[in-house]
């Protein structure tokens, strides 16, 4: 009896979609990638696995599945996309001229316990903006975002939009050596003012730089938080330079009518090793987590030997469904099907596949199991 | 639009309806055992403090009011912009009145809490190799029964731990009241969020 079990448990952290499911999460991606396609994406289907160097980040590293190939190199299932289709395009794509436009979507694998709509096997839609300007690409990149929201039908949702230079500039420019980095910015990511005092109290941090950081857990609203924020980090030339920053893509999504879908969070400063610039995460009323995010990561292709400015943003699959559920926006009905069958086989086959080529759906059969 | 509010039925009760009233929010009265409750524009939900966390980070509360010390123990990924400054206490390690046990000493020590995940984590720091004994309360009497070394648990006068004979070793963390607040809800329903952000700020000490 031993391991029986396994035979019929699903093991924690996978799931398996069936009809209605399975359906509502292909009309999802359809609608998705019909976006990516209308901007002059390409589609790039990159390898399930790859060699875990490519993967290589503090983040992601302790999440991944590794395992030792065949000739003792080690390997691992594909974390997230970003890397993959840094490595291609600095490598197989590096005759291409920037910028490049990639998107992909599939699954990607992470050793984490299943938690507020995240599993271990997630679904990612997304895209790289690789190479050109950087206010153009984000701003693309956003508008992008923002009509994917709008195929999909989801209501209020709201883009949030932060820059990790603000965080970085005060903490790398501005006499915050010798404190705890990681600690803050964990209590600066909470909104925890007090936490952020209680972190700074011990060291010998200058007035100005322990009030702007404390400042950085109440930046957060609508586009007037910018000219209040610029006001509060002005002593600071690289906060003051992202804030600027943020507010000409504000300024720019504003001209495009995106203005009220905006908000801003200057504390948003998660995912600091990794993005360089623009950090954005998406909401919607309904669900309690983001849908999805995106950001600028100017360093990683570097990496990989092709040093270029990059933009991109992913929509969770899973996390999509659940939101579109809330929100009470059921997927079509389950599509009905002639039925097609006789008891001469021969025949009845004829005539399903006359039904087929003029575009019917057909159930073949003589009645049974309709 | 109404906000939801989850709020500990535990010990942070009392000082979370002192506050709701003094800022002229709605707050129920006499509602029993009611743990669903529309009051005003607000509805609250009456849950286990353990649980505030995960009900906000879900979405099912748009808000709430912890204890530091649980939001340490969960891990929950919320925002928590006020400090209400009631329900302060402290996360300490404490052990047999007169042991003179070593925590920092021992090869292995055995711990029992309620706080498994922070108990777990101040010792892994300390690089020290710690088994942790997960008790769901009473904790104080695991040392003189020899179930565990010592304890991490909560105090808040020291009585308790006086009148079951321990003492403290250390501190692992202070603690207070906090409002959490939703990450989604934050950005999604800003207004609403803002507004009762600001009422609860201004009622505060």
């Amino acid at each position: 009896m031993s391991g029986s079990h396994r035979l019929i448990q699903v093991p924690p952290g996978v799931q398996c979609f069936v009809g209605d499911e399975a359906r509502r999460r292909r009309a999802i991606e359809d609608r998705v990638l019909t976006v990516f396609e209308g901007w002059d994406y390409e589609e790039i289907i990159p390898p399930l696995f790859d060699y875990a160097d490519v993967f290589a980040g503090e983040a992601l590293s302790p999440k991944t599945y590794s395992f030792v190939g065949r000739d003792g190199s080690l390997l691992a299932l594909r974390p997230d996309f970003t890397s993959l289709l840094a490595k291609i395009a600095a490598g197989r794509l590096a005759q291409r001229p920037a910028p490049i436009r990639l998107y992909y979507s599939g699954e990607v694998l992470r050793y984490e316990p299943p938690k507020a709509g995240r599993q271990s096997e997630l679904y990612q839609m997304g895209l790289e903006h690789l190479g050109g300007g950087r206010h153009a690409a984000d701003v693309e990149v956003l508008a992008i975002a923002a009509e994917c929201l709008e195929a999909l039908g989801i209501d209020g949702w709201v883009l949030a939009l932060g820059h990790v230079g603000v965080f970085g500039g005060l903490v790398s420019g501005c006499g915050l050596s010798g404190v705890d980095v990681g600690a803050l910015r964990d209590r600066v990511e909470s909104k925890d003012s007090s936490g952020v005092r209680a972190v700074l109290g011990s060291g010998g941090v200058p007035a100005d730089v322990t009030d702007a950081v404390v400042r950085l857990t109440t930046l957060a609203g609508d586009a007037s938080v910018l000219e209040e924020a610029g006001r509060a980090l002005s002593f600071c030339s690289a906060a003051r330079e992202a804030v600027d920053e943020l507010s000409a893509v504000v300024g720019t999504l504003g001209e495009a009518g995106l203005g009220a879908h905006l908000a801003v969070d200057l504390g948003e400063v998660r995912g600091l090793d990794y993005y360089t610039g623009l950090v954005f995460r998406i909401y919607a009323p309904g669900l309690g987590f983001e849908v999805g995010g995106g950001g600028r990561y100017d360093t990683l292709l570097g990496r990989f030997g092709r040093p270029m400015p990059a933009v991109g943003f992913m929509l969770g699959l899973d996390r999509v469904a659940l939101l579109l559920e809330r929100q009470g926006k059921p997927g079509a009905p389950p599509p009905l099907a002639e039925a097609v069958g006789g008891r001469r086989v021969g025949a009845a086959l004829a005539q399903a596949r006359a039904r087929r080529a003029a575009g019917a759906r057909v159930r073949f059969g003589n009645g049974e199991g309709a | 639009m109404t906000l939801t509010v989850a709020l500990s039925k535990g010990k942070l009760l009392a000082g979370s309806e002192a506050l709701f009233r003094r800022a002229g929010l709605p707050f129920p009265e006499g509602e029993g055992r009611r743990l669903v409750v529309s009051h005003g524009s607000l509805r609250f939900l009456f849950v286990k403090d353990m649980d505030v966390p995960t009900y906000v980070e879900y979405g099912v509360a748009d808000c709430g009011v912890a204890g530091r010390d649980v939001l340490l123990e969960s891990r929950s990924d919320v925002y928590e912009p006020l400090d209400l400054c009631f329900g302060r206490c402290r996360l300490v390690v404490a052990r047999l009145r007169g042991s003179g046990f070593d925590p920092h000493g021992a090869s292995t020590v055995r711990v029992a809490t309620k706080y498994p995940a922070v108990t777990a984590k101040h010792f892994l720091e300390r690089g020290v190799s710690a088994e942790v004994v997960r008790l769901a309360g009473s904790v104080e009497i695991a040392p003189g029964l020899g179930l565990a070394d010592c304890i991490v648990d909560v105090v808040e006068t020291g009585r308790t731990l006086e009148e079951n004979g321990l003492e403290i070793v250390e501190d692992v963390a202070g603690s207070s009241a906090r409002l959490i607040v939703n990450r989604a809800s934050y950005h999604a329903r800003r207004d609403d969020v803002a507004c009762l952000l600001e009422t609860l700020r201004r009622a505060l000490p």
